[in-house]
């Protein structure tokens, strides 16, 4: 047996103490018997009456007899009811973040190893192409019905890769263009196989796009496919919907969709199981305990100890804020975590009874600037191609001053790359050109043809144009970038270069992306803890998100057959990720992106300002287990990972 | 009359389909579709869309057809089947979504319209007959102050105070225990301890304007020779005023009935958002935002045929009560 790690190492901001903490407390576990845990196992008092009025059977057959063993920091007591806020609709990642984080596998608090979870182990082939997963014997869906192979064979090839529903198969379970297969080895072992080399598989099964593989109960939603139900026809029409998919995906739900959340009867893995359901129509969601969670804690009780979660649907962000700093929240982060509320939350702490969580960034960059080097106009290609340009762009920048104004001076000059702390960290990539040099700047300008000024002192391009160009942001969601912006703009104006903050609705954001229109961008830049998942800065990756180079991106993630080819160190580079993504031995996938980011480098292809701001979370002074930093990100989708089924109430 | 309505009706089925087209257009001219947006909305928590699955929805929900195919498709539904589509973002029927919230703005607009009228009603008139007495300023000032103070402010600060200094959950219209509860009397006597918070806030903005327009109508009214005739006669004075006056002066309300049906899913948004009601309103403007077509639309053409039926109900009531209207 060989666990993957993706190596992102240990990163600043997560203690040390905390993963080693982890691992100890697994290695000490190994030595009670596996069996004798499920045996000596305990279980919630309302639970325990309800096995005792025979309505449920014991609590030894609804675990495992190898039940995951949660190493907790204090064992805790039963009861309580967890309140957090959701706000208004479409925001059912707000669930999945705290419940639904039942994978195969699942990450560490530090973001730097996959762990068993609902596997109980794995073997990796010899090329990283082919994985075997062990399952726990005698898992139950929360239902009662057991929990098998037959189930992963069953969401993957009769759901994930059903062309009715999904048009092509999800990406994490696709390499070279074809999905893998699965298949049944015995009841508890199911085997995955690529076509070619998938190294990385391991890290995107504990994402949460991860998560096919445990998402449908065959018992239960077979009856929605035509293959297990011939008369599903009938059922389309009972419930006034268009074909069975449709019927499908509002039983079963998807991943990302709020229908998973919307029905009661749907089987699930979650430590906790809908009550009341995530509809249209409704004003707040009520899960319960799963009688059937497959977890305990180190003293052999079943978990989770907290009875029910509730959450309220605030249409409104503000009165999401006056909930928290009254005190009617026992843990939040999601809305409320921006930087001009901290101060608000940090005054409230004792008449609201919470405290403070820091999450660490798992972003680059704050503010990333992206000139579009695809630009449609040839002579703004031109100009954003050329990296002298860019490089005195980033020279004329006071960095200092934005941190300073903008960030209340907690951040640091940055470029990208991995965060200071990270075993990938490249100098080079972070810092080059982030002194603030304008003489020199001004320098380069001259230098490349940009001499001659207006009467106000801009710049102009050898055919009589003005240097200026507009950067799309969009005020509602990042309000801080608009105000960097201003400040940008005063710096640059400074070296001759005029710009426009371009003030967008976030929909024209993206149609603009998606159609090649854009001047230039700013995003936050990903790839700060996760460079291996979110590269989308260091060559052109992601379709929507590599905004200095889309058409390049779509070249990329169609084999050559759409967009426009890159240039040969973006073709490079593409290689060597595709070789880092296919390597299963850390040291050799870092030196690949070693390598890669050398390149990355080299190019220089996107403008940050400073390193990305952490964030902050509140957590009730009673609620128990809460680690006091954990990383903020999509893939690590906090606080799912820090394990939400060992928190615990005091009073 | 049953002429008059009977035309009327035939009326509305071809202004329904214009308007309906015209909604459809409407809500697709934003650039991006549901798909654009719904990335948009990840993207805001730093979510990411799996890129098979982007493409996937627009092809599932037809997105990447032309216009006018949608529409067809839509409208052939809602005619033929009385099917609205499903809701992209609920993957429910578009049916059960509006309905379910339909009940409780009624409740709502309907308390609101009571409680406006009985408070500018009576206000209006003694402002009008008590002209530039120390009463009539001081009711006008309370209401200029009511008109001037946005509602969803008053909504916040009543919140805040209620939330920070006496501890208490004014959002939503149900104690927790009634929220899912099958109605009750005990449903009921909890809906009304909590419908007085919205209903004074909305009732407060609306009230100032209407108390204008009854004082001026009535100081119309009140001159004209009829009324020094009937005081003539030796009519009480009170008989007198609500005899005809009133009667007369109430044109404008009426004639303002085919607004308040459309209000009904429309009016309110902020003050709803803002206290979490459930009611049509933040779902019609999360469709909206979200571009969830069917959804939307559905919620236009309803308050398209609320407009219609509206006027018609008006100009029927007018016709009753203002005996200087004939239909012919």
């Amino acid at each position: 047996m060989r666990n993957s790690k993706n190596g992102s190492g240990l990163v600043d901001g997560v203690r040390r103490r905390d993963v080693l903490k982890g691992l100890a407390g697994a290695a000490t576990l190994s030595a009670i018997p596996q069996g004798a845990m499920a045996q000596a196992a305990k279980e919630a008092p309302a639970l325990a009456k309800m096995t005792a009025d025979g309505k449920l059977p014991a609590l030894a057959e609804r675990i495992p007899a190898n039940p995951m063993v949660v190493p907790v920091e204090k064992v805790g007591r039963y009861g309580g009811s967890l309140r957090r806020g959701l706000r208004g609709s479409s925001d059912h990642n707000g669930i999945l973040r705290l419940v639904g984080n039942q994978g195969l596998v699942r990450w560490n608090l530090a973001f730097t190893e996959v762990l068993p979870n609902v596997a109980d182990k794995w073997e990796v082939s010899a090329d990283s192409s082919e994985f075997t997963f062990y399952l726990r014997k005698g898992m139950k869906w929360s239902d009662g019905k057991p929990f098998t192979a037959d189930d992963v064979v069953f969401s993957i090839e009769d759901c994930a890769k059903n062309p009715d529903l999904f048009k092509s198969a999800p990406s994490t379970l696709v390499i070279n263009g074809k999905a893998c297969t699965a298949t049944k080895i015995d009841e508890t072992t199911v085997k995955i196989a690529f076509a070619g080399p998938f190294a990385l598989f391991l890290e995107q099964l504990a994402t949460p796009l991860g998560q096919y593989p445990t998402l449908y109960a065959k018992h239960y939603c077979s009856q929605f496919h035509p293959k297990y139900n011939t008369s599903v026809a009938d059922l389309v029409k009972a419930a006034n919907l268009s074909d069975w998919a449709a019927l499908f995906r509002n039983k079963c739900g998807d991943i990302e969709i709020p229908a998973r959340w919307g029905n009661v009867d749907k089987p699930t893995l979650d430590p906790w199981v809908v009550k009341e359901a995530y509809t249209g129509g409704t004003t707040r969601v009520v899960m319960e305990r799963n009688p059937y969670f497959w977890q305990v804690d180190t003293a052999g009780n079943q978990l989770p100890y907290i009875d029910r979660l509730t959450f309220s649907i605030s249409q409104d962000v503000e009165s999401l804020m006056l909930d928290a700093i009254s005190g009617r929240l026992d843990i939040q982060e999601r809305h409320i975590d921006t930087l001009q509320n901290k101060p608000t939350l940090s005054q409230n702490m004792q008449k609201g009874g919470y405290r403070l969580i820091e999450l660490v960034n798992s972003s680059a960059q704050q503010v990333q600037i992206y000139l579009n080097m695809t630009h449609k106009d040839p002579k703004m290609r031109e100009m954003f191609a050329n990296k002298e340009f860019r490089k005195a762009l980033s020279l004329g920048l006071d960095r200092k001053e934005i941190i300073d104004l903008v960030y209340l001076g907690q951040s640091q000059p940055y470029q990208t790359g991995p965060r200071p702390g990270h075993p990938w960290h490249n100098k080079t990539l972070a810092e080059q050109f982030t002194g603030f040099d304008a003489a020199q700047a001004n320098a380069i300008l001259d230098k490349l043809g940009y001499a001659k000024k207006d009467s106000g002192g801009i710049r102009l391009r050898p055919d009589g144009q003005k240097v200026f160009f507009a950067i799309d942001v969009i005020p509602t969601l990042y309000p801080d970038q608009v105000d960097a912006l201003e400040l940008v703009k005063r710096h640059w104006a400074d070296i001759g270069v005029d710009i426009k903050v371009n003030t967008i609705e976030r929909a024209l954001y993206y149609t603009r992306g998606d159609s090649n229109d854009h001047d230039a961008a700013v995003w936050p830049g990903p790839g700060g803890l996760d460079p291996m998942l979110d590269p989308r800065d260091y060559f052109a990756h992601h379709p929507q998100g590599s905004r200095y180079a889309i058409p390049w991106t779509l070249w990329y993630v169609s084999g050559g057959k759409d967009g426009q080819e890159p240039p040969e160190s973006q073709k490079q580079r593409m290689k060597l990720y595709d070789q880092a993504r296919a390597t299963a031995d850390l040291q050799k996938r870092g030196e690949l992106m070693k390598q890669l980011f050398d390149l990355t480098a080299e190019a220089f292809e996107t403008i940050g300002l400073c390193l990305a701001v952490n964030a902050f979370g509140i957590a009730k002074n009673n609620l128990q287990n809460v680690p006091a930093k954990y990383p903020n990100a999509w893939s690590w989708p906090n606080p799912g990972p820090a394990l939400p089924q060992q928190f615990f109430f005091t009073t | 009359m049953l002429l008059f309505i009977a035309k009327r009706l035939l009326w509305m089925v071809p202004s329904l389909v214009v308007v309906s087209f015209l909604a459809f257009v409407l809500i697709q001219l934003p650039p991006g579709d549901y798909v654009t947006s719904y990335i948009a909305t990840l993207a805001a928590s730093n979510e990411v869309v799996d890129q098979n699955t982007a493409a996937d929805l627009r092809a599932r929900y037809g997105l990447d057809q032309p216009m006018i195919v949608q529409y067809f498709k839509w409208i052939t539904g809602i005619v033929l089947r009385g099917d609205f589509g499903i809701s992209f973002e609920w993957q429910q029927p578009v049916g059960d979504l509006i309905w379910e919230r339909m009940a409780l703005t009624l409740v709502l607009t309907f308390s609101t319209l009571l409680a406006t009228w009985g408070i500018a009603l009576p206000i209006g008139i003694f402002s009008a007959v008590k002209k530039y007495s120390i009463g009539d300023y001081i009711v006008t000032f309370l209401s200029f102050l009511g008109l001037a103070v946005p509602s969803f402010l008053l909504a916040l600060v009543l919140m805040y105070v209620a939330a920070v200094e006496y501890g208490q959950e004014v959002g939503g219209l149900f104690s927790e225990q009634y929220l899912t509860a099958p109605w009750s009397i005990a449903k009921m006597i909890d809906l009304a301890k909590h419908l007085w918070i919205p209903v004074i806030i909305l009732a407060v903005s609306g009230t100032a304007s209407l108390i204008r327009v009854m004082r001026a109508n009535m100081l119309d009214e009140l001159h004209k020779p009829y009324v020094t005739t009937a005081r003539a006669k030796g009519l009480s004075e009170f008989h007198l005023l609500l005899k005809y006056p009133v009667r007369l002066a109430l044109n404008p309300f009426i004639s303002t009935i085919s607004w308040l049906l459309p209000n009904l899913v429309s009016g309110s948004i902020i003050v709803a958002i803002v206290l979490s009601l459930q009611t049509a309103g933040p779902l019609l403007l999360q469709s909206l935002m979200s571009q969830d077509m069917y959804l939307a639309g559905a919620f236009v053409l309803l308050i398209c045929t609320l407009t219609l039926v509206g006027s018609l109900i008006s100009d029927i009531l007018l016709a009753l009560v203002d005996p200087r209207i004939r239909l012919e």
